[in-house]
């Protein structure tokens, strides 16, 4: 019967991927007592499929990043409390407003023997700079004049201004051995100095780790990491309640209750940094140019509502913003937007737009929580106030060729997060020069770059209190909620929860 | 077994077939004179009314008689106006495969020779592709919506036609009506279209109920698929596809629609199979 529920549940739209998923709980819950894991292994369910092993192409946190995470080391990673800690590097400090120094801890090696050091940090951030090894993750070393080889321990790396980011974006960043790469294919095999090593890659299936008994910088607590790709909601439900899970993501409310309720597992949620927000494509008619008409969908959203009744009171209306309080550059002077459908039928005559107005809204699926029901709600309240829209849901894979593409519909239902926690990033996401800024504002883009231009916390925050009043103003989207994150755990281990979507088995205690 | 079968075909035939015709005429009656009911709007969210509980009060259909669902719409509603839109799917999907289907098997079965060779190739290579999986691969490419999805139904659905037809017409095009009718001069279209065509309609009559039921069905999975009707508009295969999140907390969400889908595919089935029975000669 438990088998037969989760394999209706378990069929996905538009994806075929979601019919193994279903096969596979089908048969694992089956032999879900055969398979009783030993309390050294822990499952890990990943929400979306792993796309590359390669650190350098990697760019999805929740995902990709993460599983680089526990293969390689970073020079710095981010803690469930937000902080940052040295992971390769023993400590750094800004030397003045054109470079930052990184001492390394000596005596780290690959498993061959060859050594993590200066040289090889050198070579990795060459290597992505390089436009040759189209590394998806270029860009954030644009501001990046040179990097430098001090000593065995410490690497200089020169900026071209004040780069004050730079060390939260080398926490996504993982070193490869040079000698290894030589022979070897990163997308698909894995060299590293992590806490684990690689044991199986089923690609678009499972991920199975084994600790690695040469690491230094970070120790492996389990015999053995397993993550599985189960993109079903409520296939992670089933499996978290059967015990087949240890840790899952992106668990609808409604059984967040449940399965605290059955005493057969545990699961919570923690305030989340991505902003759900209805991107409103500025350069295309009829948004383009009309402020007016962009507030009046923002007036015309009952966001308190939603999140009360959709939410169930857990998440956080945004602030006039698509930042969280977590965020460094957050603007505690802005208000929402009340909901006031008066209002919104009155700016959209003043507008000049002749109701009802007709317009597209897409809607991405399986990538953000609820993202069916945001849309269709949004889609009635704009009704109500004589904006017609018509929803297009499609496959999250498809509907991203068109945003990266700037080939965006009028509108479209996205939620967004930086994983450093910083104006700079998050903000810049709306930068002209961004291809999928879908906005052009000069006032804006002149504070975004007052704020980089200086490694001045007080100047950079009055930059971004810039930056985000400007936004808020022109509303190049309507801002909506910061979704709830929501996680299940099995009785076995306890997880230190953070609003990001990274997942490490560092963050996991054995009970 | 087969014989098994057909002796509880015959106890439970007479009945069953009469089941079926009554539920497949209940279905359409509610169905289609659903404005007249003054139910709620099945597409006007109400967040205050979430998975209210069913009150199972026909009566006041205002009362939400089956519960409300994830966006506090009135769920007997929606299967309501999400029965028409998924027969109408239907009826418009087997309507469209079946003009194709016959035309093509008049043709095949009149002409025979290399059309008949062309043709008939061409049905087996509908017949060699999974139907989902073409379904699939067709709206993908052309994207959702409501044309393409009768488009995508019919075009799986032609070839059933097609083939009991061209048999057909292979036996009648030698009776000999049809040859005097030949003899005097008549022009092959009008043969075909006039002399033929009514001797093999009823044959297409039973496989168009079953082929409803089925295309029903196939809606179904490919709205549940999301490749169907585009939201807010309720279809059943939708409606189970928007529940499958709350099977653990709210079964009612998706049970309703499907038991409507049951029960509509059921009758269906069950109406054609007494067509079948009392119109096919060899089983009579």
């Amino acid at each position: 019967m438990v088998t037969t529920i989760s394999k209706l549940a378990g069929a996905a739209p538009g994806s075929w991927r979601s019919l193994t998923v279903a096969a596979w709980l089908g048969a694992s819950l089956a032999g879900a007592l055969a398979s009783s894991a030993s309390a050294e292994t822990l499952t890990i369910a990943l929400s979306s499929t792993v796309n590359t092993l390669d650190p350098t192409q990697a760019q999805v946190v929740g995902t990709d990043v993460s599983v680089a995470a526990h293969l390689y080391s970073p020079l710095v990673a981010r803690g469930p409390d937000g902080k940052l800690y040295g992971v390769l590097a023993e400590s750094w400090q800004p030397e003045g407003d054109a470079a930052w120094l990184f001492n390394l801890k000596p005596g780290v090696t690959f498993p061959g023997g060859e050594p993590l050091d200066a040289e090889a940090v050198k070579w990795n951030i060459d290597r992505i700079r390089n436009p040759e090894t189209k590394s998806r993750n270029r860009a954030w070393f644009d501001p990046v004049s040179e990097v430098e080889v001090v000593s065995p321990t410490q690497v200089r790396i020169k900026t071209k201004g004040p780069y004050p980011t730079l060390p939260d974006q080398l926490s996504m960043i993982f070193f490869l051995s040079p000698e290894w790469m030589k022979t070897h294919n990163p997308a698909t095999e894995a060299y590293g100095t992590g806490p684990y090593t690689l044991k199986q890659f089923v690609a678009g299936d499972r991920l199975i780790l084994a600790p690695n008994d040469k690491a230094v910088l970070e120790k492996p607590t389990f015999d053995e990491v397993s993550m599985r790709v189960v993109p079903e909601a409520s296939a992670r439900v089933a499996g978290i309640l059967a015990g087949e899970l240890d840790l899952a993501f992106d668990l609808p409310l409604e059984d967040v209750e449940r399965i605290k309720k059955s005493g057969r597992a545990d699961a919570g949620w923690v305030p989340s940094s991505r902003s759900m927000v209805v991107r409103m494509n500025t350069l295309k008619a009829p948004l383009a140019g009309n402020t007016k008409l962009r507030q009046a969908l923002n007036y015309a959203v009952d966001k308190e509502g939603m999140v009360e009744a959709l939410l169930g009171g857990l998440g956080t209306v945004s602030q006039c913003q698509i930042m969280t309080p977590a965020y460094f550059g957050f603007n505690k002077d802005l208000k929402p937007y009340p909901y006031d459908p008066a209002k919104a039928k009155q700016l959209l005559k003043e507008a000049g737009v002749t109701t009802p107005l007709k317009i597209d809204l897409e809607v991405p699926l399986n990538r953000y929580f609820m993202a069916s029901e945001i849309g269709q709600i949004v889609a009635g309240q704009l009704q109500d106030v004589g904006v017609e829209a018509t929803i297009k849901e499609m496959d999250f894979g498809a509907w991203v060729k068109t945003y990266a593409g700037r080939d965006m519909g009028q509108m479209a239902l996205l939620g967004q997060a930086w994983p450093t926690l910083d104006a700079d990033g998050m903000l810049s996401l709306y930068a002209a020069a961004n291809p999928t800024a879908y906005f052009d504002d000069k006032p804006f883009d002149e504070a975004l770059k007052a704020g980089r231009g200086t490694t001045d916390p007080a100047k950079r925050l009055e930059a971004y209190k810039t930056a985000t009043a400007r936004m808020c103003e022109e509303a190049p989207v309507i801002f909506l909620f910061a979704q709830p994150f929501t996680y299940g755990t099995s009785k076995k281990i306890t997880w230190k929860a953070r609003g990001g979507d990274w997942v490490r088995a560092t963050d996991v205690v054995k009970k | 077994m087969i014989a098994a079968l057909r002796k509880v075909r015959t106890f439970a035939g007479g009945h069953s077939g009469w089941i079926g015709l009554v539920l497949l005429a209940a279905v359409i009656l509610i169905v289609v004179l659903a404005p007249l009911f003054g139910l709620p709007d099945p597409v006007r969210n109400n967040l205050r009314g979430r998975f209210v509980p069913p009150s199972f009060n026909f009566l006041d259909l205002t009362r939400y008689p089956l519960g409300g669902d994830h966006l506090g719409r009135d769920l007997f509603s929606r299967i309501v106006y999400g029965g028409r839109v998924s027969l109408a799917i239907g009826a418009l999907a087997v309507g469209l495969g079946g003009v194709i289907g016959v035309i093509v098997g008049l043709f095949a079965g009149f002409y025979k020779g290399w059309v008949d060779r062309v043709l008939m190739r061409l049905v087996d290579v509908q017949l060699s592709i999974p139907l989902m999986l073409l379904a699939l691969l067709v709206v993908a490419a052309l994207g959702p919506s409501l044309q393409n999805l009768i488009i995508v139904l019919a075009l799986t659905s032609w070839v059933r036609y097609a083939r009991v037809v061209r048999g057909q017409v292979l036996a009648v095009r030698e009776r000999e009506f049809v040859q005097s009718a030949y003899a005097i001069g008549v022009g092959n279209l009008r043969i075909i279209f006039v002399h033929i065509l009514p001797n093999v309609l009823t044959p297409v009559l039973v496989i168009a109920t079953l082929e409803l039921a089925r295309v029903i069905i196939l809606e179904a999975g490919m709205s549940f698929l999301g490749l169907g009707v585009q939201p807010p508009w309720p279809s059943w295969g939708r409606m189970l596809a928007e529940g499958r999140n709350y099977m653990g907390t709210y079964p009612e969400v998706s049970v309703y629609p499907g038991l409507a889908l049951f029960i509509t595919a059921l009758a269906v089935n069950l109406s054609g199979d007494w067509l079948r029975d009392r119109l096919d000669p060899k089983l009579r």
